[in-house]
């Protein structure tokens, strides 16, 4: 009876420590969800994703007379102070410093500032840039015919100035940057352009595996070589992409170092042994009966692989697919290497830009990392990366009931 | 009326038969394409890498302008306990040593840390667990899986190393912000944690139900037979998954190189001073694309393929072992 007990003591400690290890994953996971999420929740909008990554200051002016523009729809949750006479709002909030500042906070659509110049910027004809002035702008300072104002004044006062102003001499702003629009386009540049290569060498590989290769030693050679490819880290790709892809594309199309081609390429590599496997897996399963049913028919060996085997295999190649997506996505250290951390706002293929993944690591870089906009980035990423992992369980649900 | 000797004559059958050849061999040269990476991967990190120990590079410097700096030494490339001797430009005095020994010192910790973690998780998973609750830890097991490295580099930097900052002051001891070999040690074991719990389950589920029922009736509890018998027979899956585990450790660069506080040399054993692995010595301070301190990382990558491949060896050299025991 004691010993009974003193077992029972012992399982139930015991199972109390299976539980609490293994529930670490769960709070670990729920931990960077939670971090991720109340630090980046507040930056992800409209604007981040299809904003600018770079501030520019520069003067502006309008040349237009004051007109009439009542406020309509505005929808911001800070209290704007508006000038009806230029259909220009302001507000008072912090800058990403966390200082007192005076930004833009509504234009009106007819607001000469949807067209205001630049003092500073001339196109190649000698003409001032036209500017088209957005919330989220900082005043810095400005000066109208009847006085002078500066961002410390507060959004009041300079609605005010700028109410009673018959002309704007000068406006003093800032636009927001930390936009990931650039960054957001190379990435889906960088899934398009990888897939169009991964997916046709990938896929054909699966094919001569399963269907075509025989048993031999050249057979289980090169399949060992495609396996180690599973274990080669990233950065190691990375360094294939600057060794040998980025060479590469310098000398046939004239980049000059690191490109969004380059990073494709070795992105299609790294693809490589998650595309082939699926589609293999998704062959394997394939009734055999298929395959002799069409070539009984008459069917060549082509016909059978085109039109019996492939179409069968969709599914598993939609699986590596989507998978390979998710590595795009998350793929920094080999991109570091294969096509810089340098964020771009134009994105051009044959030059350096950065993923979102690689935009996080330039602005987690330096003595004040961007936790907010890292966070936001974050967000982004997890959303597609879990969607993703639903979608690819729900495939294996249906690849698993699918009848062969 | 079509005949069939109309359709089925020499000439289509020979047609047929060239497209067949022709897709064949486009096929096997996909295959031989894909291949060749392995080949090309290591050719061109070797041509690379080996090249600062071979030739006279040029260096630059403000004071002394363009100077010429002599080839790395090998050897004390590979035993060198100081990143770089001298001035950057100046010197072409590499040394890697100190930073093979702390990622295997950053590695073996991480493992440490997390296999009890990893086994105990997938024992809950395979055999514990109620089943719903079972699936929730699976798929959150596979979501800790698909998370990138860069997003645990954020997480890291922001709650690991401000967790790390909290326990140094227990000990007045002033931290790098809180960069540290313990940080490192923390961010890396969590990104091995699903690698080692799949690997785990599936050995764990796997393992023959006779024996568990064998254990069982013979009047162990439950929880007796998991920890004594299931895990004996789940021995040479779950070192499977501890190997899986290290590589995917030694290779991990962007998470560690954000929280490991980039240490310049010596070996690190206190845990809450920086320290440096070969991945984030290789990320790190990149400046420019040509020149010795570049190609010097090739050289890195070089160093690091050998030690994931000794270490997979030694590794399964000692699995093989084990299972030896188990055997007799």
């Amino acid at each position: 009876m004691n010993n009974k007990a003193l077992r029972q003591r012992q399982d139930n400690f015991v199972r109390g420590v299976i539980y609490t290890l293994g529930s670490i994953g769960a709070l670990v996971l729920a931990t960077i969800i939670w971090y991720v999420v109340s630090n980046g929740i507040g930056l992800v909008s409209l604007d981040l994703i299809m904003g600018d990554s770079r501030t520019f200051n520069t003067d502006v002016y309008v040349e237009t007379a004051p007109g009439n523009y009542p406020l309509e729809g505005y929808t911001g949750e800070l209290e704007l102070f508006y000038s009806e006479r230029w259909g220009l709002g302001f507000v008072d909030t912090f800058n990403r410093a966390g200082n007192e500042a005076v930004e833009i906070g509504y234009v009106h659509p007819d607001s000469p500032f949807n067209q205001s110049l630049d003092k500073n910027g001339f196109d190649e004809f000698g003409n001032h840039l036209v500017i088209e002035v957005r919330p989220g702008f900082t005043i810095e300072k400005g000066f109208t015919d009847t006085a002078i104002f500066l961002g410390r004044n507060g959004a009041e006062q300079i609605a005010t100035i700028v109410n009673q102003a018959n002309v704007i001499d000068e406006i003093s702003i800032q636009s927001r940057g930390d936009g990931i629009r650039g960054s957001l386009i190379t990435t889906l540049y960088l899934i398009g352009m990888t897939l169009l290569i991964a997916i046709p060498i990938g896929v054909s590989t699966a094919i001569y595996f399963n269907e075509i290769a025989k048993r031999n030693r050249f057979t289980n050679t090169i399949r060992t070589m495609v396996d180690l490819l599973t274990g080669v880290p990233s950065i190691i790709y990375g360094l294939l992409g600057a060794a040998l892809f980025i060479p590469l594309l310098n000398n046939t199309i004239q980049t000059a170092g690191g490109s969004v081609i380059s990073g494709a390429l070795t992105l299609a590599v790294i693809l490589l042994p998650t595309i082939i496997k699926s589609t293999e897996e998704a062959l394997k399963v394939i009734s055999n009966d298929l395959r002799q049913g069409s070539l009984a028919l008459g069917a060549s060996k082509t016909q059978t692989i085109f039109k019996v085997v492939v179409p069968s295999a969709v599914p598993g190649i939609l699986t590596g697919v989507l998978l390979g997506v998710g590595r795009i996505i998350g793929e920094s250290a080999a991109l570091i290497y294969a096509t810089g951390a340098a964020i771009k706002d134009e994105i051009i293929l044959t030059e350096r830009s950065t993923s979102l993944a690689v935009h996080i690591w330039t602005v987690m870089q330096g003595e004040k990392p961007n936790f907010e906009l890292a966070s936001a980035i974050a967000i982004i990423i997890l959303g597609v990366v879990f969607v993703m992992n639903f979608v690819i369980k729900l495939l294996a649900k249906r690849l698993s009931k699918a009848m062969y | 009326m079509i005949s069939i000797r109309d359709v089925v004559t020499k000439e289509n059958i020979k047609r047929k038969n060239t497209i067949d050849g022709v897709t064949q061999a486009i096929f096997m040269a996909s295959a031989i394409l894909s291949a060749s990476f392995i080949v090309l991967i290591i050719v061109f990190i070797a041509f690379k890498g080996l090249s600062p120990f071979l030739l006279n590079y040029e260096g630059y410097n403000f004071q002394q302008g363009t100077v010429d700096l002599d080839p790395v030494n090998p050897i004390s490339f590979l035993t060198g306990s100081q990143w770089l001797g001298g001035t950057l430009g100046l010197s072409s005095d590499y040394g890697i040593g100190f930073a093979i020994i702390n990622t295997l010192i950053v590695v073996f910790l991480a493992i440490m840390l997390s296999v009890p973690v990893s086994v105990f998780t997938a024992l809950f998973i395979a055999k514990v667990a109620p089943k719903r609750l079972a699936n929730v830890m699976r798929t959150v097991v596979e979501l800790l899986a698909s998370i990138p490295s860069i997003i645990y580099g954020v997480f890291g930097l922001g709650i690991i190393t401000q967790f790390v900052v909290f326990v140094a002051g227990f000990f007045d001891y002033q931290t790098a912000a809180g960069l540290s070999l313990l940080s490192t040690v923390i961010v890396l074991s969590i990104m091995i944690l699903p690698t080692i719990t799949a690997v785990s389950e599936t050995s764990i589920r796997s393992v023959d139900k006779t024996i568990i029922d064998g254990s069982l009736a013979l009047g162990a509890s439950d929880i007796q037979t998991y920890m004594k018998v299931v895990l004996t027979a789940a021995k040479s899956g779950i070192f499977a998954g501890i190997i899986l585990g290290v590589g995917r450790a030694l290779g991990e660069a962007t998470a560690v190189a954000l929280v490991s506080g980039n240490l310049f040399a010596g070996i690190q054993l206190n845990p809450l001073g920086t320290t440096a692995t070969l991945t984030s010595r290789m990320l790190l301070g990149i400046k420019d694309t040509t020149g010795i301190d570049y190609d010097i990382r090739f050289s890195i990558g070089l160093v690091l393929m050998a030690v994931i491949v000794i270490t997979n060896l030694s590794l399964n050299f000692v699995m093989k072992r084990l299972g030896g025991i188990h055997e007799q």
